[in-house]
């Protein structure tokens, strides 16, 4: 068992994974248009955008699923080969197994195809199964296992034996909260390590919970990157104006935009610089201020700013 | 869980390992060393195992062998039992005549027993055969003999009754005409024999190529099928996704059809073994050497032909995207077969000669004329390398056009488009 562990403990060689100006038509449909970003070694990268904003796509071309129409994809500086993509764990998007199949069976065959020894897929899968509590069901064909079950068997093909990079269409969907804490820590410990990990999701909280770096794409394209931090200070500040009085006024106040104004309240954007103290004079002319608050934009908001 | 040491978790850090750092890389180059070298391998071990382990395939292939056994098994009673018949009849003519019958049914078959029983007339007769005693009941009329019973009367008591009838009329009718039954027949028979001075059994060719025709058609469908169906579930579920990433498509394939192609010639070599052990239990044990051969030579075909036919049957699997889609991708592959199944007993002569050099086609026809004892030596081999050569060629474009439709998810694609996009 000593053995296999140090196969499974030693320091793995990672680095970056680098997308160059990937692009893929289907017929007359550029699903990605032009894509470029880095997912570094030891970073979570979120990929984060709407149906068809070509996510999938983009990362069937990463491991090599489909062939890029135009770009390419790098690995630690050079062109990635078959022989990397080997060694990395990859989640597709539409989820499956065989069904009549053992899960630690078929477990340790997708291990073996991987290249990894009987012995040491076997230990890694066990490892596994224990950590998402799928221990007692190893021997159980996997149709009988319910969906989040499956997804957690799809988890593991995934992160067995030690992979070099991680590359997660929609990981977390169908998870309940645990499993998603769960299936986080777990994806913590691969980045620790240096692996660098890009997964794409529609939980955009999630997204902003546990990322480094995040990728929003559109229509094909990239329309935002960079850390969630990075993201919001380059939106527009918004403000949260609470006053004794009627807030409707504040909608006549130049250089300030009222995106929302309800009785009391008032949610404004400071389009021209230095416009909250003219506002903020005119509010206390008018009665009492009992708040006047910078509002930190959620992830959702830019989302929507940047996909609009 | 227990400790670290004991929980192998690929997760933990890379803290500790020290001086086993450098073993330990050595040791990644020989893991990595059986699997990657032969990935088609590790394929082909599981198509196996999962075909091998599945209850239904079980169950079907012991069911055939019961069948084939048991069939072997009728043959061997039907051939053993003695049939006897009681013949009632009223007249010393009418006992010498069952007398006759008797022993010309002897002389033919050890199993027909006939023996007469006197009856006073037609009342006492229909009562005896009413009770069973009698089978049928044997009575001069104007017009000569009639036999009378109770339901049909079978062929074995009524041919060796027929020819002692006319015997009998015939030697009646020649003495009034003043000559004999002999001078009457002299040079009034047709003998048969052959060139080559074999004497073949033509209901045991037929009977023969039958059974190889069924063997192909069952084996191939059954396989063929299965290959499908593991390839667009792999497919439908994403799996060849994340087996695309670890292996060549070309590895996947290979073990694919190695793999099946073991288990169908595993199949049909139990099939053909049980087969001829029972033909060894019936009346056409005599002609066990030649069939041997034949059989051989089939199981070649079969070997070399399923591995064309498994390599089709995949890129029928590939060009579905849902298992739905699968009867209509596998549809021209099962026509085929069917072709071949019926042409085995629709051709002869010409026909039959250049089908048995016809790739497929082949496999059933080239087994049969060997059997018929009319393919020189050279034709089997000449159409084994032919079909190889298809085969062959098949893998070759088949590989092409499974690999680029593999990955095509969305909808079902055509053998023509396929085809199209391989060249």
């Amino acid at each position: 068992m000593s053995e296999h562990g140090d196969r499974l403990t030693r320091p793995r060689a990672t680095a970056d994974i680098e997308l160059r100006h990937l692009s893929r038509t289907f017929g007359e449909i550029r699903a990605v248009d032009d894509i470029s970003f880095t997912v570094g070694a030891g970073r979570l990268t979120g990929f984060v955008g709407g149906n068809g904003a070509g996510k999938t796509t983009t990362m069937r071309m990463v491991m090599g699923v489909l062939s890029p129409s135009g770009g390419e994809v790098l690995w630690d500086g050079r062109p990635i080969t078959a022989l990397d993509r080997r060694q990395f764990g990859y989640m597709p998007e539409e989820r499956g197994l065989y069904p009549k199949q053992g899960v630690l069976d078929q477990l340790v065959y997708l291990g073996r195809l991987r290249g990894l020894s009987t012995s040491v897929a076997r230990s890694s899968v066990t490892a596994h199964l224990e950590r998402l509590g799928l221990a007692e069901r190893a021997k159980d064909h996997v149709e009988k296992l319910s969906l989040g079950n499956q997804q957690r068997v799809q988890i593991i093909a995934a992160l067995m034996g030690r992979p070099r990079a991680l590359v997660l269409d929609e990981p977390f969907s169908g998870l309940d909260p645990a499993a998603v804490d769960n299936m986080a820590d777990l994806l913590r410990e691969h980045t620790t390590q240096g692996v660098p990990v890009l997964f794409s999701s529609h939980q955009l909280d999630l997204v902003e919970r546990l990322c480094e770096r995040l990728v929003v794409l559109a229509k094909g394209r990239v329309v935002a990157s960079g850390s969630p931090d990075e993201l919001r200070s380059t939106s527009v500040s918004r403000h949260r104006l609470v006053l004794s009085g009627d807030a409707g006024w504040v909608r006549g106040v130049g250089g300030v935009h009222a995106v929302d104004v309800e009785g009391h309240t008032a949610l404004l954007e400071i389009v021209e610089h230095g416009a909250e103290r003219t506002l903020l004079e005119e509010a206390l002319r008018r009665g009492e201020v009992h708040e006047f608050s910078p509002q930190r934009p959620t992830l959702a908001q830019i989302y929507r700013e940047v996909t609009a | 869980m227990t400790t670290l040491q004991h929980r192998p978790d690929p997760d933990t850090t890379g803290e500790g390992v020290g001086s086993s750092e450098a073993s330990g890389l050595a040791e990644l180059a020989d893991e990595r060393a059986p699997g990657s070298g032969r990935p088609w391998l590790i394929v082909a071990v599981r198509e196996v195992v999962v075909r091998v382990t599945n209850r239904t395939f079980l169950f079907s292939t012991l069911f055939t062998l019961v069948f084939i056994a048991g069939f072997a098994a009728f043959s061997a009673w039907q051939a053993g039992k003695t049939t006897t018949y009681t013949v009632a009849v009223s007249s010393a003519e009418g006992t010498r005549l069952v007398e006759k019958a008797a022993s010309t049914a002897r002389s033919t078959s050890d199993t027909v027993v006939i023996t007469p029983t006197t009856v006073t007339g037609e009342d006492a007769a229909h009562a005896a055969v009413d009770r069973g005693d009698v089978d049928a009941w044997l009575h001069e009329t104007p017009a000569g003999w009639t036999l009378t019973s109770g339901d049909d009367v079978g062929s074995s008591l009524r041919t060796p009754l027929e020819g002692a009838v006319r015997a009998a009329a015939l030697d009646r009718n020649a003495a009034a005409a003043g000559t004999t039954v002999e001078a009457l027949e002299r040079g009034a028979t047709l003998g048969a024999d052959r060139f080559d001075g074999q004497t073949t059994n033509r209901g045991f060719v037929q009977a023969a190529t039958f059974a190889f025709a069924l063997l192909f058609f069952m084996g191939a469908l059954m396989f063929g099928q299965q290959i499908a169906a593991s390839v667009v579930e792999e497919k439908q579920s994403r799996l060849v996704e994340i087996i695309a990433t670890a292996i060549p498509l070309r590895a996947l394939l290979a073990g694919k059809v190695v793999g099946n192609s073991v288990i169908a010639m595993g199949q049909v070599v139990l099939f053909a073994g049980v087969g001829l052990v029972a033909v060894s239990f019936t009346e056409w044990s005599s002609l066990l050497p030649a069939l041997s051969t034949a059989v051989v030579w089939f199981i070649l075909f079969f070997a070399v032909g399923f591995f064309a036919l498994a390599c089709l049957f995949a890129v029928a699997g590939a060009l579905a995207s849902r298992t739905e889609d699968l009867q209509s991708t596998t549809s021209p592959l099962t026509t085929l077969l069917m072709l071949v199944y019926f042409a085995s007993f629709a051709l002869s002569g010409t026909a039959l000669k250049v089908a048995s050099f016809v790739p497929i086609v082949s496999v059933v026809a080239m087994p049969g004329r060997i059997i018929a004892g009319d393919a020189a030596w050279w034709e089997p081999v000449v159409s084994l390398l032919i079909m190889a050569a298809f085969s062959a060629v098949t893998v070759v474009i088949g590989e092409k056009v499974y690999r680029r439709s593999l990955m095509q998810t969305r909808g079902r694609t055509s053998w023509k488009q396929a085809l199209r996009t391989a060249d």
